[in-house]
């Protein structure tokens, strides 16, 4: 690899990870779940992107395409619907010192924690798939299919009832009490 | 490619920065958003680790993730609508019937 495509992989890295990181700041500062909700469809596209640099190109478009699409829509179709006042959008209860204080303690131990578990990678797998294989093997949407649909076979239908158990859950939760709604026609 | 190393850290950073929302933030949808920006710190630490051990299964295991997790959103925002039907409000200062 040249140097300026080295630079340029890490200079795209960078720029995402702080891109990423200052929306992640935004979606859990801004005091209007709208400005939330947009800030997390930001942070979901620059997700995917990280993901295509890691040659994942299958889940960068599932992820843009489920999570942007499909999941925050349906957060800001629930904002719009609950129609916040207001004094219900009150910001955070402990102070900024007390929040950012147990932030960085977290970040720090959970980067001890990686770093304590990185060292041994015995055992996680063959690295019989790095990306000239895949490319071999036919690109990286046909060998996760493979995987899917061979190794993962019974949790990829599991998810499918999964899948069914939500929808039927979530429209008897949502539903409208019936007693309620017919008493002042009776 | 840029270190694994990076990757965690910065899923760090996404997944400390979720799990600060989810606990400090006093309305429901945002505790929810906060929780998918959690998901997805752990969606970035499978990808980067199965990119660096050349495996696929990281990958997979994503898909199962965000299944789960559009499952989650959808449920879980069928509470919230459930609960502001019955209350009125989505604050969790004010919905504390299982806080003892």
């Amino acid at each position: 690899m040249s140097d300026f495509s080295l630079l340029m992989t890490h200079g795209v890295f960078h720029l995402f990870a702080a891109l990423i990181t200052l929306c992640s700041v935004l979606v859990v500062m801004s005091k209007h779940p709208v400005k939330s909700a947009v800030f997390l469809v930001v942070d979901l596209f620059l997700l995917a992107g990280l993901y295509a640099t890691l040659d994942s190109h299958f889940v960068a478009a599932i992820q843009v395409l489920v999570y942007a699409g499909a999941i925050v829509v349906l957060f800001l179709f629930v904002i719009m619907l609950l129609n916040l006042q207001p004094e219900q959008l009150r910001g955070l209860k402990f102070s900024a010192v007390e929040a950012g204080t147990l932030v960085i303690s977290l970040v720090g131990f959970l980067i001890t924690v990686v770093a304590t578990f990185k060292g041994d990678q015995t055992g996680l797998g063959d690295g019989s798939l790095d990306p000239v294989a895949i490319e071999a093997a036919g690109g990286n949407t046909y060998v996760v299919a493979m995987k899917l649909l061979t190794n993962y076979i019974w949790p990829f239908e599991l998810a499918s009832v999964l899948i069914l158990m939500a929808i039927v859950a979530a429209v008897v939760i949502a539903k409208k009490d019936k007693k309620k709604t017919s008493a002042p026609i009776s | 490619m840029v270190p694994v190393d990076f990757y965690f850290v910065l899923a760090c950073l996404i997944f400390s920065l979720g799990l600060f929302g989810a606990l400090f933030r006093r309305n429901l949808i945002m505790v929810l958003m906060s929780i998918e920006l959690m998901l997805n710190a752990v969606n970035l630490v499978f990808v980067a680790a199965g990119r660096a051990i050349g495996n696929v299964d990281g990958q997979v295991m994503v898909l199962f993730v965000i299944t789960v997790a559009a499952c989650e959103a959808a449920v879980g925002l069928a509470m919230v609508i459930a609960l502001f039907r019955k209350y009125g409000t989505v604050n969790t200062d004010i919905l504390r019937l299982l806080r003892g």
